[in-house]
């Protein structure tokens, strides 16, 4: 793997983390949040590919407790949606009133 | 048909022009193709920021995903490929999608678009910084799913599946009483 590669994919994953962060800053409802995490985790994915060059088997391990965990996450959290519109008839993050700080 | 034929002719030599120079860069097409697919990535992810609509922006999150896997692709890791679309993409990204079906509304923006220049900015001198540095060339990524299924990972796999089914099954449960706490 060229030196050229590496900036590309670092670059690019950086970018995509970035947008899902603004996505997550400026969402108002959950399921951008949802987006936003899964981007997130796209990057996340992106940086483990130098990972393979060196180390392949563990980043291959790697990669699958990463793609279980945030599986797992995405998942509750989803339900966490479901759940939310049962009870409050809406979605909306300001509408969630425990934990986080109050700006 | 003579300005037909030269215009064919011009069109042949500065796509000629492109090649020898892309040649003399010395950039293998390999690094051309990963520069195309990071690309749309990033402007997939852009465009996830940029659009109001929920259903539109999980159809973009799903395709820079899968541009994401199809860089694992590009440098022959199948298996992180399939497991991407098929579990990330094709399982949880569908749920979103129809969740952002479900639930579609076009919400305000709350963020600025004077925020992009800054990003541009810094993912430039990061990109930058990055390719100046002079890092060391890593080897070819030879990856094989035979050496990797020892008896060590086949567990770690069967105590994640576990962990997935609990976490499912405590959503189950937290479910299940509400509808009896309401009825």
């Amino acid at each position: 793997m060229q030196g050229i590669e590496l900036s590309i994919i670092y670059a690019t994953s950086f970018a995509i983390l970035l947008m899902g962060y603004f996505t997550a800053i400026s969402s108002k409802d959950l399921i951008r949040l949802l987006i936003a995490l899964e981007l997130m985790f796209g990057a996340v994915f992106m940086s483990l590919i130098p990972l393979f060059s060196a180390l392949s088997n563990a980043a291959f391990g790697i990669a699958i407790i990463t793609i279980f965990t945030s599986s797992g996450e995405l998942l509750v959290l989803i339900a966490a949606i479901v759940t939310m519109d049962r009870e409050r008839k809406n979605i909306y993050t300001s509408s969630v009133t425990i934990g986080g700080d109050k700006l | 048909m003579i300005d037909e034929s030269k215009s064919n002719r011009k069109k042949t030599k500065v796509f000629l022009t492109i090649v020898q120079k892309f040649e003399s860069m010395n950039i293998e097409i390999e690094t051309l193709l990963l520069l195309a697919i990071a690309g749309v990535a990033a402007l997939s992810s852009l465009a996830v920021l940029l659009t109001r609509d929920n259903f539109y922006a999980s159809m973009f999150m799903s395709a820079t995903l899968v541009m994401v896997a199809g860089i694992y692709a590009l440098f022959n890791l199948q298996p992180v490929f399939v497991l991407i679309v098929f579990i990330f993409v094709g399982a949880i990204g569908i749920v979103t999608i129809a969740l952002a079906a479900t639930y579609r509304f076009a919400p305000e923006r709350q963020i600025s678009v004077l925020w992009s220049l800054p990003v541009i900015i810094t993912a430039f001198i990061l990109g930058y910084s990055v390719h100046i540095s002079n890092l060391a060339s890593l080897e070819k990524i030879q990856f094989a799913l035979q050496k990797f299924i020892t008896p060590e990972y086949l567990l770690l796999i069967l105590f994640l599946t576990a962990l997935i089914i609990l976490l499912m099954l405590s959503v189950l449960k937290m479910g299940i009483e509400k509808e009896e706490g309401r009825s």
